[in-house]
């Protein structure tokens, strides 16, 4: 009874400074924020700049409720999102593909390898104007510059999960008469969950820097239209708006996915998943 | 298990390094071999070659009575494989671990925990594991697969005097138990001496001597005047 009633007081206080962590944290973020917008009001209110360069807080969160209040904004997000996650999720199955490429048959590498690295210096936004031409100004071309900013960090740390999984414990699948396809998926895949995770995660950042590149291919609506349209019009207030809300909701999906990355190691933790 | 003109090297640096030179061995199927040695005289490559994880450049490995079920392509026997590390998957439980090489055998669980020790831990992860206990389940792995043969590369190695002692005394109740054939590789001399009963020394990549110790009956007493003997004859040797 009395080691019932210890553990349970060990777990409220374990829980409460988990909570009181939180809060902590919480506030400095808080303080954080509140002493940009003081910066910013500042600055604003100096008048060295006009209010069309820098225009102050209160109207830049007027432009941004009016947005909310007509559901504009929901509209414009609900969009980027649908393309943000098609461009992320064609990129994750093209470098899980890859990956597995490498770990079956690494000498394949050699035929591709240099296409792919020569791939990942050139800038998507750079292929704009070829895409528009081989893809028109549809959806397809936007996917594509989404697909293109966040395929290769993905696959660089999925081919380093699968690549640099241990030379020992294949060694082990060895032992036990594992055909190579059963020492990938009992051995390979799933030592490279980390780095598949880590890669996924970095890949969905990218998805969103990416979204202004491939909203300016003739775009109607998102976010990255939005913004654009916005400069067009001169209205700095809602481009820095476009530009807030594009930072909030790649960190909401970044919070949400760490959320699911937490639930998944809890399933492996528990469960030993196989 | 008879290993004739067995030969292995290895290129380092661009220059070919052999490492077995033409090694000529019969193992005794029943019994607890021995191969002993000093660092880099060829016993871990010996260990793999048998085990099938590498490919001889020269010579035969040939089981007395080739059993073709297929299970293991090179040898035609079922070998168990424990290596100097326990090469746990980390993700898996040991319960998990024990089973990894062999599928729908649920049944043979308990008894291995119960053999091993890891009764109650079947749960826990490797990394909740003491060193020891993490060996044990690499053993009781190695087990699960019902192999004919149990290869060990110094499994026993890495572990404090106290534990080493007492895995070897485990070892030999398995062996009791279940008579099943191992080659166990170390330098340790002491540790040959405690569970040998046929001891090989390894030097320059060929079988130097053996020592057959099949009539001095478990538990051993290292002090005793004809281990101190043997001792000391091995230590003069090597």
């Amino acid at each position: 009874m009395w080691q019932r009633s210890l553990r349970m007081r060990i777990v409220t206080a374990m829980n409460d400074r988990e909570i009181n962590g939180a809060v902590r944290r919480g506030v400095k973020t808080a303080v954080g924020i509140l002493i940009l917008l003081a910066v910013w009001q500042a600055a604003a209110r100096t008048g060295i700049w006009s209010a069309y360069v820098l225009p102050p807080p209160a109207k830049v969160a007027k432009a941004l409720a009016g947005m909310v209040e007509s559901g504009v904004l929901f509209r414009h997000i609900g969009v980027s999102f649908r393309r943000v996650l098609e461009g992320f999720s064609i990129a994750f199955f093209m470098a899980m593909a890859g990956g597995i490429v490498v770990s079956q048959k690494p000498f394949a590498e050699e035929y591709y390898g240099g296409f792919l690295e020569f791939m990942r210096n050139v800038p998507p936004i750079s292929l704009i104007a070829l895409l528009i031409l081989w893809f028109g100004i549809g959806e397809t071309s936007k996917i594509i510059i989404i697909v293109l900013a966040s395929f290769f960090p993905m696959y660089l740390n999925i081919r380093k999960g699968f690549v640099s999984g241990s030379r020992n414990l294949l060694e082990v699948g060895t032992v036990f008469g594992l055909s190579s396809w059963q020492k990938f998926c009992r051995i390979i895949l799933p030592s490279a969950v980390p780095d598949i995770l880590v890669g996924m995660r970095i890949g969905l950042g990218y998805s969103w820097r990416a979204i202004i590149g491939a909203e300016m291919i003739a775009a109607a609506s998102g976010l990255g239209y939005l913004i654009l349209d916005a400069q067009q019009m001169s209205r700095s207030d809602k481009v820095i708006a476009g530009i807030v809300t594009i930072g909030t909701v790649g960190i909401l999906c970044d919070k949400l996915f760490l959320l699911v990355i937490h639930k998944v190691a809890k399933i492996w933790e528990e469960g030993g998943t196989e | 298990m008879k290993i004739t003109d067995l030969k292995k090297g290895y290129q380092v640096s661009g220059r070919f390094l052999p490492v077995l030179k033409g090694l000529n061995l019969e193992v005794e199927e029943q019994g607890i071999t021995v191969v002993l040695g000093r660092s880099g005289c060829g016993k871990t490559t010996l260990l793999r070659l048998i085990a099938g994880l590498e490919k001889a450049d020269l010579g035969r490995i040939q089981w007395e009575e080739p059993k073709d079920d297929g299970l293991d392509g090179r040898t035609g026997h079922k070998t168990g494989v424990i290596f100097q590390e326990p090469r746990l998957m980390p993700w898996l439980t040991v319960e998990k671990n024990i089973l990894f090489g062999v599928q729908n055998r649920e049944q043979n669980l308990q008894p291995l925990l119960e053999l091993t020790g890891l009764a109650g831990f079947e749960k826990a992860r490797p990394s909740q594991l003491s060193g020891g206990m993490k060996q044990r389940a690499a053993l009781a792995r190695a087990l699960a697969y019902e192999p004919d043969y149990l290869l060990m590369d110094e499994p026993f190695a890495a572990l404090d005097y106290f534990t080493r002692a007492q895995m070897q005394q485990e070892l030999l109740n398995i062996y009791k138990k279940q008579k099943k054939g191992i080659l166990f590789v170390t330098h340790s001399i002491e540790e040959a001496l405690t569970i040998g009963t046929h001891i090989v020394v390894l030097e320059n990549g060929i079988c130097e001597r053996e020592y057959h110790l099949e009539t001095l009956a478990f538990p051993r007493d290292l002090l005793s005047g004809q281990l101190i003997e043997l001792k000391r004859e091995l230590i003069e040797r090597m």
